[in-house]
């Protein structure tokens, strides 16, 4: 037995009453059910790299390396199971340090059916400008998915993950630090998979560290959905947001756990987070429960909302009275909720890639 | 109805002549675009409406003036068909087809518009996107395509001096209240309906405001076989979009109807006169 497999092995199984596992219990999402148990077998999906509009990758290097640790603490559990069944290995994105380009870079990951983990780790050097679509799709019994990487000072990276996979579980973890004045634009985009439990953490513990994180969902039929997103403020002049938007239907589950933490030290801090849910159906079920710590006085702003409802019905009658029957009303305001994040994630490039990568999912409602 | 000449207009005093004329030069009835009867409406069991009656002939602009609370947009809303409008009597017909059965979408696409009060935002819906598949609802696919479309869009929003930065915005979003009606006459020209309906399209608007509406709601309707139905509270717009006829609406009932001077007299004395007439006829 391997020192990483010994390690995740001394943990104790977390309690459900940890914020993080207090909806989907790890052992749920675990590949064989139980938490003592690391299985063997564990494959790599398909991983490529290209540009979005078909040139050539310069200047980036993807290789796959060992002994890369995540760049912070948090969530051991799922943290330890990855990289135990990864065996310590990741693919690394590396940006060289002022390396900048308006065309995106798709970073498709295909799982081929079975039990799969993959550890992606990204690192923007100082001063690039880059964005990055992750694709997940395929089928898969279980996937494992540890995301880590850094922004270099003074970089600007946007940050896409956007899983149309089926199958599930998934189980994403994401441990992103941001360097000094740097920008992450942190998106997700999911319209897949029968169940995800994502745990996306961002350290902002350089100065002037700015973070958006943005959440365009579509649940749908018996999907579970349970995203775990915690955004702690440490260094001073550190910004970030937190839009994170639902759409349910069927007779989905969906879930929005949110911590905000602004550490002492932290001054002039500005933060905000809100979870939007819009129910489509009688049977769905969406539960947002946003945390806020605050240790320091000095603040800019803090805070954080929540919103669960329907269509709203004179939304619908506007619509309806420019001649759009109910169904389309309705269809096109669950684009419209969706895009409201979704266009906030890039480029106009990014936005109408990321369109045409869900529109598919939004006519099957 | 008869051809809009009016024998008390004309200054015709002998009845018997007007009896021979009827019968040489009286042409076969243009049906009315809106025919309402006797339309009684409530919402959450209170009747608003007490039994209105209006016909608006092709080409015809009427005016309905009254105060807040006397029953303008539960009419409006009723014809476009809101489901929160219950209607306990009455008919409500589009070129002599009852509506009362259809619902909004199916009355748009019949050829009725609502120029909204308080247009709805829609954040995540843009403009250019929002147009044609409105346009493309109400008038058909080919409509909103091609170079004709862009070429119609294109006049249209220089009519309302609406810049094409605004294709690319969400619908009514952060829109200021000029932007939001000059965008709610760009959708009615566009969309070319067989009814306009404008409810209170003059509230919020500066002069300049009203002259651009103005110069679309003409743009739309003048010329057409449409018909349209102002809904306002003061005759400043319709100085520049001169109606045909002017109704009164006081506690759900049409008290006065007349001319465009009527709106004028109100301007003048308020309504408190006819207030006062309506409890008498009571």
């Amino acid at each position: 037995m391997g020192a990483l497999e010994e390690a995740y092995l001394s943990l104790e199984e977390p309690p459900r009453s940890d914020h993080l596992w207090r909806y989907t219990p790890w052992r749920r999402v675990h590949p064989t059910g139980d938490p003592n148990e690391i299985p063997s077998g564990i494959s790599t999906p398909e991983i490529s790299l290209t540009m979005l509009d078909g040139r050539e990758i310069s200047g980036i290097t993807i290789e796959t390396e060992n002994e890369i640790s995540a760049p912070f603490d948090g969530s051991p559990t799922s943290i330890s199971f990855l990289r135990a069944i990864t065996n310590g290995k990741a693919i690394h994105v590396r940006i060289p340090d002022n390396w900048r380009s308006k065309v995106p870079m798709v970073l498709d990951i295909k799982p081929t059916g079975g039990l799969e983990a993959a550890h992606i780790h990204i690192e923007a050097g100082k001063f690039s400008e880059a964005t990055l679509l992750t694709r997940v799709q395929g089928g898969f019994e279980w996937l494992g998915l540890l995301r880590t990487g850094v922004t270099g000072d003074g970089s600007h990276l946007s940050d896409v993950l956007v899983n149309k996979s089926q199958g599930g579980p998934l189980v994403r973890v994401d441990a992103l630090r941001l360097g000094r004045d740097s920008s992450l634009t942190a998106g997700t985009v999911s319209a897949g998979s029968a169940s995800t439990k994502a745990d996306i953490r961002y350290l902002l513990d350089s100065p002037g560290a700015n973070l958006s994180v943005l959440g365009s969902l579509l649940s749908t039929g018996e999907m579970q959905l349970d995203h775990h997103i915690e955004i702690n403020h440490i260094a001073s002049n550190t910004f970030s947001r937190l839009g994170w938007h639902t759409a349910c239907g069927g007779h989905s589950t969906s879930v929005g756990t949110g911590m905000l933490r602004i550490e002492k030290g932290a001054k002039q801090a500005d933060a905000g987070q809100v979870f939007h849910n819009l129910l489509l159906s009688e049977k769905a079920r969406a539960n947002s429960i946003p945390e806020l710590e605050v240790e320091e006085n000095d603040v800019v702003g803090c805070g954080h909302g929540t919103a669960n409802g329907p269509v709203d019905e004179s939304q619908r009658f506007y619509l309806m009275a420019r001649g759009l029957s109910d169904k389309e009303a309705e269809d096109a305001l669950v684009a419209a909720f969706l895009n409201s994040t979704l266009s906030e994630m890039g480029s106009d490039d990014v936005h109408q890639w990321l369109i045409e990568a869900v529109e598919d999912a939004l006519s099957d409602l | 109805m008869l051809c809009s000449i009016s024998w008390a207009d004309k200054g015709v005093e002998k009845p018997w002549l007007q009896g021979w004329l009827t019968r040489v030069i009286v042409m076969p009835e243009k049906e009315p675009v809106l025919s309402i009867k006797d339309l009684r409406v409530g919402i959450e069991g209170n009747e608003i409406l007490h039994g209105i009656n209006l016909d608006i002939a092709p080409g015809e602009i009427h005016a309905i003036m009254g105060r807040n609370g006397s029953g303008k947009t539960t009419a409006a809303s009723t014809i476009m068909g809101h489901p929160d409008y219950e209607v306990n009597s009455g008919s409500i017909s589009l070129n002599g087809e009852d509506l009362l059965e259809l619902e909004a979408w199916e009355r748009a696409r019949k050829g009725v518009f609502l120029s909204f009060q308080y247009p709805q935002a829609v954040p995540g819906l843009q403009v250019g996107h929002f147009l044609r598949k409105s346009v493309a609802s109400i008038r058909g696919e080919d409509a909103a395509k091609g170079p004709a479309f862009r070429q119609s869009l294109k006049s249209a929003m220089e009519e309302v001096s609406i810049p094409r930065t605004f294709l690319s915005r969400y619908v009514n979003d952060g829109f200021s209240g000029g932007e939001k009606k000059r965008f709610e006459i760009l959708q009615l020209m566009l969309l070319q309906p067989k009814l306009a309906i404008l409810d209170e399209t003059d509230s919020g608007l500066d002069i300049d405001g009203i002259r651009v509406v103005s110069r679309g709601i003409n743009a739309a309707i003048r010329g057409s076989d449409s018909g349209a139905l102002i809904i306002t509270h003061y005759s400043r717009i319709l100085e520049h979009v001169k109606p045909d006829h002017v109704h009164v609406l006081i506690e759900g009932k049409i008290v006065k109807s007349g001319g465009p001077d009527l709106a004028l007299e109100l301007e003048e004395k308020g309504y408190e006169w006819l207030e006062s007439e309506a409890e008498i006829g009571e």
